[in-house]
């Protein structure tokens, strides 16, 4: 009789216990996990684990832990839906971090509206999502990441002062390197520089030999690259070898580490290359250390850019929700990310707009004798615009 | 008895949306949407069995079709201003020429160059979607599609706008693929297609031309694969490339493998499974995919009737015992 | 290699490459359109103003240009030509549709990989493990799928291969990672240059190891028992049962061989490019695209379609788009298949 009182004793102090220990608070991450583009989703899961797990050893945000769920989305809409459904009904989360891929982010906006989550966009580029977020009609839509849109006259301006008079532009083929294409195409000629052909390319395909071949036609004092570090290292190596020598001027991921590891053998192989963008590693050398120690490969972009996300960017506006009103909903979270004002983040400011969008940095990088450079940091805004 | 369980069924599947809301109140949206995309699912493996199991034609060429249906129905609404039934009906139109056209010569070839030349035509497809920025906008995607507007002219109109109408719309489009198909697949028709897949010699010597019953079933499952992208984009309200490339063919080829190919229960069976077990296992995405793959090697293998003969089997046997 | 030079030099920069020597110019001018020789255009009376079309200064740029692109694109033609051989070889031989022919291609090149990167192996060794690896994978498959498929109807063949596809490449995926690989070698890196016409000298290794392959393929088929058991096999299956060939035997070796080839353009053509997981798929579509025009299971005539599939992309690529230049495979592949149906080289029996 005893016994049985002091089990349903000891069973009613371990509800009791449990229950107050406060629900941990939930963080959906949706990337594309599978298909061709699944190099992304892993930086993404990568960087999202290893977010969490640092904030959480630092004891969580005012006392809550977070819980990280992932989804893929396969880089395509359908999926995206999919995958959002999954991540507020069947996993509750409070807020989605995502959707990396402008057509996963393009069919997810509507759902989230119509679910009420609020979602931080960490990458997608397409400049649509700006115009279509906030006042445009989202309320439920942020963005942290920039578009070409923004960057593009920046970084024309920049091209023109170095007393470049004509370029080409050779873009993915895909939302990304559409969208930064049609940038360039409007920016260049804004600034004066003569723009000579557009060229498109598959991503993952290896043949850039006839693309170099027209390229080294047109003639062009320089060439637009639009490119990722896994495609820019073959394109580096077949420039080299046709023995072009343009200057390059980068939009994407080829001045990286990521490249500079994939070119390990050669690393001045990209010498004189100039990007624009607005990561790169060094920008949180406790991060990338932290990153290589685990991953054994230098820090992903994507995988970057959402951790950031939720370090600078979510867990801000959890606190203020928190502070408000002592819960972290998804009300609450959507109208405290209206009011985060982050000052110091690795891409410098975070603060939304009326259209929802956060105008961080944009950097000028260049590598420099097989290393990168900062060469500028430059602050983005509104009036960039016009 | 069989009857009942069937009307049973049909009110069970109607009824879904109150059933999901009862069942899983938290989970209902996730549930009905993935029941949505069953539907469309189903739909589409339906026309594509059509080709393969009846005619007995491995044809690769399904994504083409539903890719061009959608951007036909995608485009027409954003750009021309069209209303829904008109562009679906527009996307159906629009992928039954299509398919009338390359069928003929396609046809003309043998069956391995048949199935490579169907393979040629979905790749260039997509190439042609992705590429063709003028038209399709290319990665950067057709946005903004509106709710599909039940009604005609200026008279009354229903807007479907909830998940419950969505899947009210992709349960009716399913249950006029499924009365079509066994219109196409029973009598004489269905007879005709069927001695064209299993002998065709002989067929020809019995004044049945295969050259005609392939490319009508074509061209039928063609249009049908159309009007599913219509619905689908009009449910999504965006349409880029990447929901037409190969992968879908695989989908659909698990799907009617799985279920059983060139039957009704199969194929619906196959598209549930295929549609509604990945969520229930909830795996990493690139193990499902792995076991995507080792099934559909082991039941092609093992059992290329697919689950509907294993079902059929046990039934027999138990009716025998 | 040189980094780039900046400011640029105005005088240097995007000038047409150095006139080619007379030799080389002459030679094409009187040997015409045979030998890789490239043609000359046909598009207009006057060949000042195709010239001009194409935006060239001078026909002899013209010339100097094509001919680097026919040389890339029979680099190209070569890879393509390796893998398609096998998959043609397999189709001749045994019958068999292989959809996941790609990826011998793919684990080939991780397994050179492997050897020259990991273990440290120098080139020509790390070269010859691959395909030893790929054989004996070749023989684990044939022994698993193949066997079970072998005498079902071609439909349950292509869509198991195909699955088998995905399980491999999703596989590659899981065990191997998404990072694509380089293999940079010495001989990738070392460039040729003879008067501005420049190429790395591991194309020219490609083209001519793939020659070498054909000529010692031709060889074995040719002269020795079990070639001739191929050939014989490819000819009238049942006869050489009843006369007492060792069909799974042949089969067999059949399998090996197409696998050692696969792996072989992989080990040869890494160097130049990547290594990734999904980088079978796109080559097992042009693979079968060059053997349905070719003439389904004539080796020679895949051969063939695999250069002609090369050289057009590498042309189309540089002179009409570049975004469209992995359409050129299936629109060749459609345009013989509707101008003759059985293949160029029409219903040879034989491979």
């Amino acid at each position: 009789m005893v016994r049985f009182a002091l089990v349903l004793v000891t069973l009613g102090l371990t509800a009791v216990s449990a229950g107050a220990q406060a629900p941990s608070i939930r963080i959906g991450f949706a990337s594309a996990m599978s298909g061709p583009a699944a190099i992304t989703g892993e930086g993404v899961r990568w960087g999202a684990a290893l977010a969490v797990e640092e904030i959480n050893a630092k004891g969580g945000v005012m006392g809550r832990k977070l819980e990280a769920f992932f989804a893929d989305n396969k880089a395509q809409p359908g999926e995206a839906v999919s995958a959002v459904r999954k991540l507020v009904d069947v996993d509750q989360v409070d807020v989605i971090i995502g959707q990396t891929h402008s057509g996963a982010c393009l069919g997810a906006m509507p759902v989230v509206k119509e679910v009420g989550v609020p979602m931080v966009i960490e990458a997608c580029s397409h400049p649509q999502i700006r115009a279509m977020s906030g006042k445009g009609g989202n309320e439920w839509t942020f963005r942290v990441a920039l578009d070409d849109e923004i960057m593009a006259y920046t970084f024309a301006r920049y091209i023109a002062r170095q007393g470049v008079k004509t370029t080409s532009i050779l873009a993915m083929n895909n939302d990304f390197g559409r969208g930064a294409a049609t940038a360039y195409d409007a920016a260049f000629k804004k600034v004066g520089v003569k723009l000579l052909s557009t060229e498109f390319f598959d991503p993952g395909q290896p043949d850039y030999r006839p693309v170099l071949t027209r390229l080294k036609r047109a003639s062009p004092e320089s060439i637009t690259a639009i490119i990722l570090a896994s495609d820019g290292a073959p394109f580096m190596r077949q420039y080299r070898e046709l023995g072009l020598t343009q200057k390059i001027f980068s939009r994407g991921s080829l001045a990286s580490a990521e490249f500079l590891y994939q070119v390990r053998d050669n690393p001045k192989i990209g010498d004189g290359v100039i990007e624009a963008g607005y990561w790169l590693t060094g920008l949180d050398p406790d991060w990338d250390k932290k990153w290589t120690e685990r991953y054994k490969v230098p820090p992903r972009i994507h995988g970057s850019l959402a951790a950031i996300t939720l370090k600078w960017a979510v867990v801000p506006a959890l606190e203020i929700a928190l502070k408000k009103s002592g819960k972290a909903d998804r009300q609450t979270i959507r109208a405290a990310l209206e009011e985060v004002d982050v000052k110091d983040s690795p891409l410098g400011p975070i603060k939304f707009d009326a259209n929802h969008q956060a105008w961080i940095n944009m950097i000028l990088i260049e590598i420099h004798d097989g290393q990168l450079r900062v060469l500028e940091k430059l602050p983005t805004s509104p009036a960039l615009l016009n | 008895m069989r009857r009942a369980a069937g009307w049973a069924l049909a009110v069970v599947v109607v009824s879904a949306p109150w059933l999901v809301a009862v069942a899983v109140p938290r989970q209902q949206r996730y549930v009905l949407h993935v029941l949505i995309f069953t539907a469309l699912f189903a739909a589409l493996a339906l026309s594509y069995d059509l080709v393969v199991g009846h005619v007995g034609s491995l044809s690769l060429a399904h994504p083409a079709f539903f890719g061009i249906g959608a951007y036909a129905a995608a485009i027409l609404a954003t750009r021309a201003g069209w209303p829904f039934l008109a562009d679906v009906l527009g996307a159906v139109l629009v992928a039954a020429v299509v398919a009338a056209v390359v069928g003929v010569p396609l046809f003309r070839l043998t069956e391995h160059a048949f199935a490579v030349g169907t393979l040629g035509l979905a790749l260039v497809a997509w190439i042609v979607a992705n590429n063709w920025v003028e038209v399709t906008r290319g990665p950067l995607c057709v946005t903004g599609i509106p709710k599909p507007v039940l009604g005609v002219g200026s008279g009354p109109a229903l807007t479907v706008t909830t998940l419950p109408g969505y899947y009210w719309l992709a349960l009716s489009a399913l249950a006029a693929v499924v009365l079509l198909y066994r219109r196409l697949t029973t009598f004489r028709l269905g007879r005709a297609f069927h001695a064209v897949r299993d002998n065709e010699p002989l067929a020809g010597a019995a004044g049945i031309n295969p050259l005609k019953y392939r490319l009508l079933a074509f061209t039928i499952a063609g249009a049908l694969a159309g009007g599913v992208g219509a619905l689908y984009v009009h449910y999504l309200s965006v349409m880029c490339p990447e929901e037409m490339t190969i992968g879908l063919t695989v989908n659909l080829l698990v799907i009617v493998f799985l279920g059983g190919v060139g039957s009704l229960r199969g194929v619906l069976l196959g598209a549930v499974l295929f549609t509604a077990l990945p969520e229930a296992l909830r795996l990493a995405p690139t193990w499902r995919l792995v076991i995507y793959g080792l099934l559909l090697l082991l039941v092609v293998v093992r059992s290329p009737e697919g689950l509907e003969s294993l079902l059929r089997r046990a039934g027999a046997r138990r009716a025998a015992v | 290699m040189g980094a780039s030079k900046w400011p640029p030099n105005p005088q240097t920069l995007g000038t047409a490459p150095a006139r080619p020597s007379r030799s080389s110019v002459t030679g094409c001018a009187t040997q015409g359109p045979r030998n890789g020789c490239p043609q000359t255009p046909k598009r207009s009376e006057r060949p000042g103003e195709a010239v001009a079309l194409l935006g060239y200064a001078t026909g002899a740029e013209l010339i100097f240009d094509l001919l680097e692109q026919v040389l890339h694109g029979l680099t190209l033609g070569a890879m393509y030509a390796m893998v398609a051989a096998g998959l043609a070889l397999m189709l001749g031989v045994a019958r068999l549709i292989n959809f996941a022919h790609g990826e011998f291609f793919m684990l080939g090149a991780y397994a050179f990989w492997y050897a020259y990167s990991e273990l440290g192996l120098p080139y020509a060794l790390a070269a010859l493990v691959a395909p030893a690896v790929m054989v004996l994978f070749g023989v684990v498959y044939q022994r698993t799928v193949i066997r079970a498929i072998l005498p079902r109807s071609w439909h349950v063949q292509l869509i198991a291969t195909l699955a088998t596809s995905i399980v491999l490449t999703n596989l590659a995926i899981i065990v191997l990672g998404t990072q694509p690989k380089e293999v940079p070698t010495a001989l990738s890196s070392r460039i040729l240059d003879v008067g501005g016409f420049r190429v790395a000298w591991q194309r020219i290794v490609v083209l001519v190891a793939a020659l070498v392959m054909f000529w010692g393929l031709q060889r074995f088929v040719g002269r020795t028992r079990i070639g001739r058991a191929m050939r014989a096999m490819s000819q009238n299956r049942e006869a050489c049962a009843v006369v007492g060939v060792d069909v799974q035997r042949v089969t067999l070796v059949t399998f090996g061989l197409s696998a050692a080839l696969a792996a072989v353009a992989a080990a040869l053509v890494s160097p130049l490019f990547n290594i990734f997981p999904d980088m079978g798929t796109a080559l097992t579509l042009k693979a079968f695209a060059a053997v349905v025009a070719g003439g389904f299971g004539y080796v020679n005539g895949a051969i063939a379609a695999s250069f002609l599939i090369g050289i057009t992309e590498a042309l189309a690529g540089t002179y009409v788009s570049y975004a469209y230049k992995d359409a050129i495979a299936f629109v060749i592949m459609i345009v013989v298949l509707l101008w003759r149906p059985q293949g160029l080289f029409g219903r040879r029996i034989g491979i």
